[in-house]
């Protein structure tokens, strides 16, 4: 099949789920009101809550939600064949992942902006919060370790990917310093911190870091994963207008610049796919359901949208209309960089033997193979182009780690600090994030870790999709629409994690691994364990809320008969 | 201007507004909420002249007054509103 198709057919469904799915929903289910004040106007505090206008918005969530798992997921789950992964994108964004972004938004919008926490103690249970509490913090940890072994995989695997993340570094640094402390010129300070980033893709080239640190280094697990957290420490512990936000800033150039040209690279040498659409049910990572399904989170549907669609979007849409948009319309927007992250694994290889032997080395050097081949249609040498994907998979990867890092050191403070005052300390909590998310990069098997954080990103959207069907309930109105994606997924993730916690665990349990592997497995199945006992308790607790809801409503419907 | 300028024009500023999204909206949020977190600071300050309690020496926070009183409305909103843990996500 031509890539062309593929993108076409991606605008299709686009297209038919917002412009019919999705507006039904808003109209005639959600009711959004023009001129209900949302909370964004009613609560306007001039910090979190401040009517924005929808196409800023669109930008905002857009660079949220877009980091590297839309990328690796489908690179990832081509092992199946193509065309399940291309059913699983089309059809999870169409019916689960539209549904979950834009339902979150609504929630928190029609709930004077509470996030999640406050939600599910209001909806739920005081307990299903504490639950969740706890569940985020794994679920982040297994972003990190997952992200992280992307970084550090691209490291390797791509020489000059090291350099050009340093430039990309002391451009985002000095791109601080020049706004924030000498007052310069947006316009001059985005210019030259651009192009010191680009003069590191070229740099990369020229000193790739095996000619500077020798093999063995440049090769060395430990110094990119130790790079990779010092990195995410001080973007933790320094102000973030210094480390965090600048680098991000310049990097979101690089990102989409190389994006928005690789795409029309894909229209211009518009080239088949050349692996199988379809391999066998079961590969060395697991059987297609359920582990395919967990395996392409973003793209399809992913836990973390709900989070910053609640959060952060949600107290900044000045007008209620504005949640579709915003909501969906980013979602479908994102399955089309999943697609592009499809075709880019789907057809850049002669054969699937070639890809196997590339998949070995991680996705990083895949994506970056793929961005050199459509960006040279646009005449940029191959090993330029080579090293320009490389940066970007860093740094799609290491924007989400570095904000998940100050979250955990932010939540290591909420959750212990009862028990010493040290872990209010910022650096203590920062610590224990960046070790254990250093044990798992350095300890566990990339796949198996990607597979761990895809179904704890889909049991968050489960659980997402549990709160808004508790608010739907709650309010008397239709709730299928939220109901049957939080059963799917809910099974569907719970299915994966147990298959791949007990894969782990029975290798540990039977000897067959020693050594590092013997504790990145128990980690790594440790923490698939948790997840699902935290996410059956909150399921529990979810069910005891649709039942106190349904008995309101039965009561409320006898007192009206009589 | 004609129709078809004013729908120009509001394309290229839904392109410029959508790039401020991607690039730099972030930013502001950050920078307005150091902002927020040093008003709080100068607020506390001045609190005891706001309420008629003199704290500090009341020459220099009366000062200070007529620069915090337009920030009181939102500094309120801002202090009683019921925070989470969830909020620090995005």
């Amino acid at each position: 099949m031509n890539a062309i198709f593929v993108l076409v057919l991606g605008f299709i469904v686009a297209f038919i789920g917002y412009r019919f799915y999705a507006k039904h929903i808003d109209q005639k289910v959600i009711k959004s009101d023009p001129k209900r004040v949302t909370p964004a106007k009613m609560y306007m505090d001039g910090v979190e809550f401040m009517p924005t206008s929808k196409n800023i918005l669109f930008g905002y969530q857009f660079k949220s939600i877009a980091g590297a798992a839309p990328i690796i997921g489908p690179i990832i789950a081509i092992q199946w064949g193509w065309l399940p992964a291309l059913v699983w994108i089309l059809g999870g964004a169409l019916f689960i992942g539209w549904v979950q972004d834009y339902s979150s938004a609504v929630i928190a919008m029609r709930n004077e902006g509470a996030s999640f926490g406050g939600l599910s103690h209001k909806l739920i249970s005081p307990r299903a919060r504490v639950i969740l509490l706890s569940f985020i913090y794994f679920y982040l940890l297994l972003i990190a370790g997952a992200f992280g072994n992307v970084v550090v995989s691209t490291a390797i695997a791509l020489k000059a990917a090291p350099m050009a993340w340093l430039l990309l570094t002391i451009g985002g640094v000095l791109a601080g310093q020049m706004i924030y402390r000498w007052k310069k010129d947006i316009i001059l300070t985005t210019i030259v911190t651009v192009v010191i980033s680009l003069i590191g893709i070229w740099l990369g080239t020229v000193l790739p870091s095996d000619k500077i640190l020798g093999t063995d280094l440049s090769n060395s697990r430990v110094v990119w994963t130790l790079a990779a957290f010092v990195f995410c420490y001080f973007a933790a512990v320094l102000p973030i207008w210094r480390f965090a936000l600048p680098i991000n800033y310049v990097a979101s150039y690089i990102v989409f610049l190389g994006l928005f040209f690789g795409i029309v690279g894909v229209f211009i040498i518009h080239p088949n796919f050349t692996l199988p659409a379809y391999t066998s049910f079961s590969i060395k990572i697991g059987p297609i359901w359920p582990i395919m399904f967990v395996t392409i989170a973003c793209g399809a549907i992913s836990g973390w949208h709900s989070i910053v669609s609640s959060s952060g979007t949600a107290r900044q849409l000045e007008n209620e209309i504005d949640a579709r948009p915003v909501g969906a319309g980013v979602m479908f927007v994102e399955m089309m960089l999943a697609l592009f992250a499809l075709i880019i694994a789907g057809t850049i290889y002669a054969s699937p033997a070639e890809y196997g032997a590339a998949i070995v080395k991680g996705p990083g050097g895949i994506f970056a193979g793929g961005v050199a081949k459509f960006l040279g249609a646009l005449g940029l040498p191959a090993n330029l182009g080579r090293s320009y994907g490389s940066v970007m998979m860093v740094v799609l990867a290491i924007t989400i780690m570095q904000l998940v890092i100050r979250f955990m050191r932010v939540a290591t403070s909420e959750l212990l600090s009862d028990i010493s005052p040290v872990f209010r300390n910022a650096h203590v909590g920062t610590f224990i994030a960046c070790i254990l998310g250093m044990a798992l990069v350095l300890t566990g098997w990339w796949q198996y870790l990607w597979v761990l954080f895809g179904g704890a990103n889909q049991l968050m959207a489960s659980l997402a999709l549990l709160l808004m069907t508790a608010w739907l309930m709650s309010e008397g109105k239709p709730a299928a629409w939220t109901f049957w994606p939080m059963i799917f997924m809910f099974i569907t993730t719970i299915a994966a994690l147990l298959f791949t916690s007990y894969s782990l665990l029975q290798k540990v349990l039977s000897g067959a691994v020693k050594g590092q592997d013997l504790i990145g497995n128990t980690l790594m199945g440790l923490v698939g364990f948790f997840l699902v006992i935290a996410a059956l308790v909150l399921g529990w607790e979810g069910f005891k809320a649709f039942n106190r809801f349904r008995t309101i409503k039965s009561q409320a419907a006898a007192a009206a008969k009589a | 201007m004609g129709d078809e300028e004013k729908q120009k024009a509001g394309f290229f500023q839904a392109i410029k507004e959508f790039i401020y999204g991607v690039a730099a909206h972030d930013s502001a949020r950050f920078a307005l909420k150091s902002r927020a977190s040093m008003e709080h600071l100068f607020i506390l300050i001045t609190m005891g002249d706001m309420l008629g309690v003199p704290i500090l020496p009341p020459y220099y926070s009366l000062r200070l007054l007529p620069y915090v009183v337009p920030q009181i409305s939102t500094w309120k909103r801002r202090m009683l509103r019921e925070k989470d843990l969830t909020d620090a996500l995005a």
